[in-house]
Order: C-alpha cells, then structure tokens, then sequence
C-alpha cells in the first residue's frame, strides 16, 4: 500500500509516489495499491457509517495490507498520517500493532528528521529507494511481523527504531542516469494541481543554496541522457494523453542537456507545451529566449532576499543587474505575469533586507510599466524560512512569530500599491518550525494536535492553531520557539552522508557572506557526498 | 476541419466525474487513441471540444454527447471508433462516432429521462408519484447565489413512475428543457421525498436517454453517417 498524506489531488502529482508504484508493480513480485487522505467531510461520513480506509484500485481496507508505505513530503502533513492509520482501523503506536496489521515504512524528504513520526512507524526508509524496493519486498516474506522487521532492518536505509543501531547513511540511486523515467504513470481523471506528463531529467541539485535541505539531501547531482528524457516524453505524451510535459528536477535550467531536450521535443510535437519547473535568475533572459519560445502567461522568478548582502549570505548570488535584466526579458518575451517569490526570516536577515524586497517589487514594476504597458500582472509570493535539519542553517534560530508578523507588516506597508503580495501563514509555519527540528518526544505534540483536531495543516482553510496551541500547553511546548538549536537529535538517525565540516564550513561563509561555486562549475566543496559509488553525473 | 458527434456512456466510477472532468477524459481519449482535436485561435488555443448537457456527479449517463471538431483527414470509421474505446478510461465508453460536415452543431436537449432510487417504503413513494401527477401544480423555491426563483415542477418533469426493481423501488420521470432551462432532478425528488416523508438523497441516478433539438438533420446519434461498432 502506497500513501501520501493529503488528498488525492496533492497525492497523484506526487512524482515519488508514481516511481514506487510503478517499480513495485512492474519489476517486484508485490502488487501496490494506493490510498489518499479523505478530505475531513467525508471522513466524518467514513467514522459515521462505519467505513474503513479503502485502496483505490481493489477498494479492499487499506489494514489489510503487508506493508503500508507514506511518502512524507513536509511537516504539515503529519497529522494526516494520523488520521488514516486512525481512519484505516490500524493502531497509531507502533508497539501497540499485532500480527494483523500492516508494517507502515515511512520514506521521502521530510525523514530527514523521523523523530516527531518515529513511534508512530514501525521503519522509516532514508533516501532514495528505487534499488531497494526489491530486497523491502523480500523483506516481507519473513514468517511474522517480528521477523518482518528483523529483516527490513537489514535492508541498507532502513532504520527500525528499537532494532538499528547508530545512524542510517541516506541512500543514492546510483543507476538514475542509466535507468528510464517512469514511462507508464497513473493518469488521473480528476484534475490533479500538476495535471501533466512529468520526466525527471536530473536529480540532485548542487546550486548550493543554504537555506535549501533538498538542495543537500539529494546530492549528488546525475543527469539522464537527453535519448532517454526524449524518448520518454514521446512516450508518456501518447500513453497519458497529456498535451504539456514537464521536465522535472531541482533546477532544470541546470540540466546540461535542456537545450537540446527541448528542441528536440518540440521539433517532434509542435503542438506541445514543455514546461520547466523554475528558471535561474543568473541566465534568465538568456533561458527565456531558449525556452519560452511561443509560450506565454505568467512566469516566477526566485530572488528570495531583497537585498544584495542576504543573496550572498544564502549562497544565492543574484545581482541587482541580472534580477532587472531577467524582469526586463520576462516583460520583452511577451509574458504578462510575473510572479516574485521570497522569503522573509532568513538567518541575519534585518528591516532593511525585508524593505530591499519591496525596492525590488518597485523595480519589477516599473519595468512593467514601461514594457508591458499595463499588461502586466506583477505579484509576491512570501513565505516564512523555516530552518531544516542537515543544512547549514540547521542549528540556527527560527526567526519566531512576533518577528514575521512585524515583518510581514513592514513589507505590505512598504510595498508599491500596484503589486499584489501573498503571504504564508505565519501561524502554519509556526507549527512547521517546531516539528522541523523535532526531538524524541515530539511525536507527542503530534498525536494530542491531532486528538484536537488538527488536520490538513498545510490548507489555510483547514489549518487550526488552537489545537496545535492546545497540544502545546497541555505538554508544556513552546510553539516556534526562536531560541537557537543546540543539539540535533535527527542525527543520532539519519546520515545524510554529508559531512559536518561542509556544513560548518557554509554557515562560516554565510556569516562572511562569502559565496560556494557550484561544484559541477568549479572546484569541489568538499560536502563529503562523492565516494564508494556515489559520483555526479553530467553529461559532456 | 470537421465536425463529429460522440456519443458516449458514462457510468461506474466514471460517474463521479465532475463536468470539466469529464470533458478533459474525452479529450485525452482522444489524444491516447492518436485522433487530434482542433485548437482554437488565440494566445492559448484550446482543443474544440464540448459537452453540451453536464452530468451531475454521481450520475451515470447512458447516451451523453461531445461536439468535436477534427481536421478533415481523420476518418470517422469502426477502426477511430475501436481505437477510442481502447483508450478510453474505466467506465467512459464511446458508443458512435458521427461525421457532421463542416456545420458546427449546437445541440440543445429538449426532453431528458432519469431514473433513481429512493430509500423508502414502495407504498409511500409511489403514493407520493401519483400525488405528482395528479396535482396541478409544485411550485418549489430554488435558492442560488443568483437570488430565489419560484418554478413550478409541473412545467418541467412529467412521466413520473414507479417501477419495483431488484432491491427496491425506482423513480423514472423526464425533464423538459424551456426557454428558461429546466428543473433539476434533485428538485423533484426533494419534493417526492417530501411527500413520502423520507429523506431526499437518490441512489444511482441514471440520464438514460436525451431527445436533442439543434442537431443536423438526418445526423443525430445512430443516424447519418453514424460508426457505432
């Protein structure tokens, strides 16, 4: 059984989900179903009429299976998971689940941290699984749960808590550039928030940003032959039906062969949009010319920080000069939306970093004055940084609620009146803040949240801060506390196979606003990733 | 470039399909079974496709109908018919294919049958169809962001029946299409629940059939040059 904690709409364009499922069904002996979380009216109906959590494809109860796996993407969907091991009829605490009931395995980027889910697990996977899946299903064909267990923590990646001793090192799928994208996804027939064919043309980013944990946790970078990526387009657009492709990875404008894929897929289907998931600022206007040829309508850029200082102290290096020329290209090439993102919160950050964003907003929009002739839809996009394990912000303060909100403030009472700005939920990242770092214990918070009531923390509409403040006095909890991090408990867990001198070493250079080339640029950084099998990958 | 009718069925787990939903699974039907839909003109052009009665989700639809324009070197043969049943989701099923010509077809639905089921004793529910059809007039209050509307069921829902099924008992009546549009199946069975004193939710809502005005003529579905296996 393969799950992702939100509702089927979020969970289907999960492209992580779609690799399981298409690898477990296609090259191991199991057969995987999927599961999404109800949306809270229907589990309310679900609770009424007695009805347990169903699969998709055989509509059997989801508890029935041998191994329930949860794909968990971020902090805010924890509570979900509760709610359908809750909903499924399967014990929330591992140590109270018998004979009957599934091995629920916890996976993806949000283990970089397990604590605040570990006693609700029975194991969790560290890293990247596509070559493990096998050995997970012959782990399963030991005789009883206890051997089940005995044999999946033998499994490299796999942490059983009570039974794996020290630290799991994060696993690489090291065949990713030899090995073909999903070619036979799920289709959905609802509208899904990425409703398009995906390939999955790199993994791995190595830009470097601090601030970014994906940035560090899928290291190194591998690149697939742009045959293959080509070829799996066609593929996938005939088989799904889809009239957009995306090539997908971390940083697609990084991927060595994007101007060749592109040509090549749109020289095969004319009629066909290929997207890219984001665009580099540093050669925007010159990815603008090559890649949005005939498209139109709204395109983000990510500056992140207002001012030149904080740029460099996150590693993100963008100047004055080539944000106003990427603005200017957007504006030049016919889009009539631009859309801004930054963060607000960022360690070192002062007034003055948040007043640079809205000086920026100023500039964008006078650009699109002047070129679009009122065209132009201009926005920002704000979200609060929260500080994640295994980067090199991983022990710094989150900057804390009173902090946002006077920033938040400042930002929409500095902002030119003609952009429109959106705001994160300082109260959701809040929450997102106390279980990014969360130690043994923090499952606790987690389990009276939910008891409150907490679902779907991730919706604005659904998000409820009275039962996570609820949760909070009852155990004593300060939600977002903003005191620095100290010790880091998700290490005694995870290795995420970076090494903490790199780490240190950033945060130095961040504090000196110093820059980190890119390693596939430039010399090697010495993040500790390379080695034993483990090696970048780009094209030549 | 061509104009094609599809006649389709939707039902299983197709039914809970909501409109657009339905009409971007036909589009991709057609895309998986290599039959190209024309684009429209523009910035953004969009495939020349549309459904001109929306199911409600929840409801299965026996005889439903897609206005597709195709270029003209598409044949609207068995084998493009084959072809798009092949590649068609569970539960949508493309019935015929039916060539109109270069004319776009605007077709309006005149008269709509359903049926459904009720949870109720079989005495009260069909006491209170025969109470539909002897009075006069039901007036009902349709409330809407747009404001309140007062309409009479009489004026829109006739051929109402009770017909005992295997497990219960099922509810057939036809909808007639105005100037003003029409009623709404969950309009007349909140009225008949009324009257049988149970509460108004229909099981299995089926559009069994649909008399269309504003077709070609002679080229409806299973008329004209019409491809139905």
């Amino acid at each position: 059984m393969l799950s992702y904690p939100d509702v089927y709409e979020i969970g289907i364009s999960n492209p992580g989900l779609q690799i399981l499922y298409s690898v477990l069904n296609d090259e191991t002996p199991a057969v995987a179903e999927r599961a999404y979380c109800p949306w809270p009216d229907m589990a309310g109906l679900m609770r009424a009429a007695g009805e347990r959590l169903w699969t998709l494809e055989s509509m059997e109860p989801v508890a029935g299976c041998d191994l329930w796996g949860f794909t968990l993407p971020h902090e805010l969907t924890y509570t979900n998971v509760l709610e359908m091991l809750d909903l499924a009829g399967v014990p929330l605490r591992a140590a109270e689940r018998g004979e009957e009931d599934p091995i629920v395995l916890g996976g993806g980027p949000a283990v970089a941290d397990p604590w605040p889910l570990a006693p609700f697990f029975d194991a969790f996977y560290i890293g990247e699984v596509e070559h493990r899946l096998a050995a997970i299903v012959e782990a399963l064909e030991a005789p009883g749960r206890s051997a089940r267990l005995g044999a999946l923590a033998e499994v490299p990646g796999v942490w059983v808590p009570g039974r794996t001793e020290g630290s799991v090192r994060r696993e690489v799928f090291t065949a990713f550039s030899s090995t073909p994208p999903v070619l036979r996804p799920v289709v959905p027939v609802l509208e899904a928030v990425h409703d398009r064919a995906v390939v999955e043309v790199m993994r791995g980013c190595t830009a470097g940003c601090r601030f970014c944990q994906a940035g560090m946790w899928y290291r190194p970078v591998r690149e697939r032959p742009v045959d293959l990526v080509v070829d799996a387009a066609e593929r996938l657009l005939d088989e799904t039906g889809c009239d957009e492709v995306s090539l997908l990875s971390l940083s697609s404008c990084d991927y060595s062969g994007v101007h060749e894929a592109l040509t090549r897929i749109r020289a095969l289907r004319p009629g066909v949009r290929v997207s890219l998931p984001s665009l580099r600022i540093d050669s925007a206007a010159e990815n603008l010319s090559r890649f949005a040829a005939g498209q139109r309508g709204s395109i983000t850029l990510a500056p992140e920080a207002g001012t030149q200082e904080l740029r460099d102290a996150v590693n993100k290096g963008v100047d004055e000069a080539q944000f106003q020329e990427a603005v200017a290209a957007t504006f030049a090439g016919g889009f009539t939306g631009l859309k801004l993102y930054f963060m607000i919160g960022l360690p070192g950050e002062t007034d003055d970093d948040v007043a640079g964003i809205a000086r920026m907003a100023a500039t964008a929009g006078g650009l699109a004055r002047e070129m679009a002739k009122g065209r132009a839809r201009l926005s920002l996009a704000v979200s609060s940084y929260v500080p994640k394990a295994h980067t090199p912000f991983e022990h710094e303060p989150f900057a804390g609620e009173a902090t946002l909100r006077r920033r938040q403030q400042l930002l929409r009472d500095a902002m030119p009146r003609n952009v429109r700005v959106s705001f994160h939920d300082v109260a959701a990242s809040v929450v997102e803040a106390t279980l990014a770092r969360g130690g043994p214990g923090s499952d606790r918070l987690v389990e009276r949240a939910w008891r409150n009531g907490a679902r779907f923390d991730g919706w604005t509409e659904q998000f409820r801060l009275d039962a996570w403040q609820k949760a909070a006095d009852e155990l004593g909890v300060t939600l977002g506390d903003s005191a620095p991090v100290l010790d880091a408990p998700w290490k005694a867990i995870v290795d995420p196979g970076i090494a903490p001198s790199f780490l240190g070493d950033e945060l130095a250079r961040s504090r000196r606003g110093e820059l980190t080339e890119d390693c596939r640029d430039g010399a090697c950084g010495a993040c500790g990733v390379c080695g034993a099998g483990v090696e970048m990958e780009v094209l030549g | 470039m061509t104009w094609w009718l599809l006649s389709f069925a939707r039902r299983g787990p197709a039914r809970y399909l909501s409109h657009l939903d339905t009409s971007r699974a036909v589009q991709r039907t057609f895309a998986r079974a290599g039959v190209p839909i024309a684009l429209s003109q523009g910035m953004r052009p969009k495939p020349r496709i549309s459904l001109p009665l929306p199911l409600p989700v929840g409801a299965a639809g026996l005889e439903e109908l897609a206005v597709i324009e195709v270029p003209d070197e598409v044949p609207g043969s068995a084998a493009t018919l084959r072809a798009l049943r092949a590649a068609a989701p569970p539960g949508l099923e493309p019935l015929a294919v039916v060539v109109v010509g270069d004319q776009h077809p605007r077709p309006q639905a005149r008269e709509v049958e359903y049926t459904c089921r009720i949870e109720s004793d079989a005495g009260a529910l069909r006491a209170a169809v025969e109470r539909y059809g002897s009075e006069g007039s039901v007036v009902r209050e349709r409330v809407s962001p747009k404001g309140r509307r007062r309409l009479d069921l009489k004026d829109y829902v006739a051929g109402a029946a009770t017909v005992a099924v295997a497990g219960g008992t099922e509810v057939r009546f036809t909808i007639s299409y105005g100037a003003e549009g029409a009623a709404r199946p969950q309009e007349f069975i909140d009225q008949i629940a009324e009257w049988a004193g149970v509460e108004p939710v229909m099981y299995g809502l089926e559009r069994r059939h649909i008399a269309w005005q504003g077709l070609p003529s002679g080229r409806g579905p299973g008329d004209g040059r019409s491809v139905s296996s």
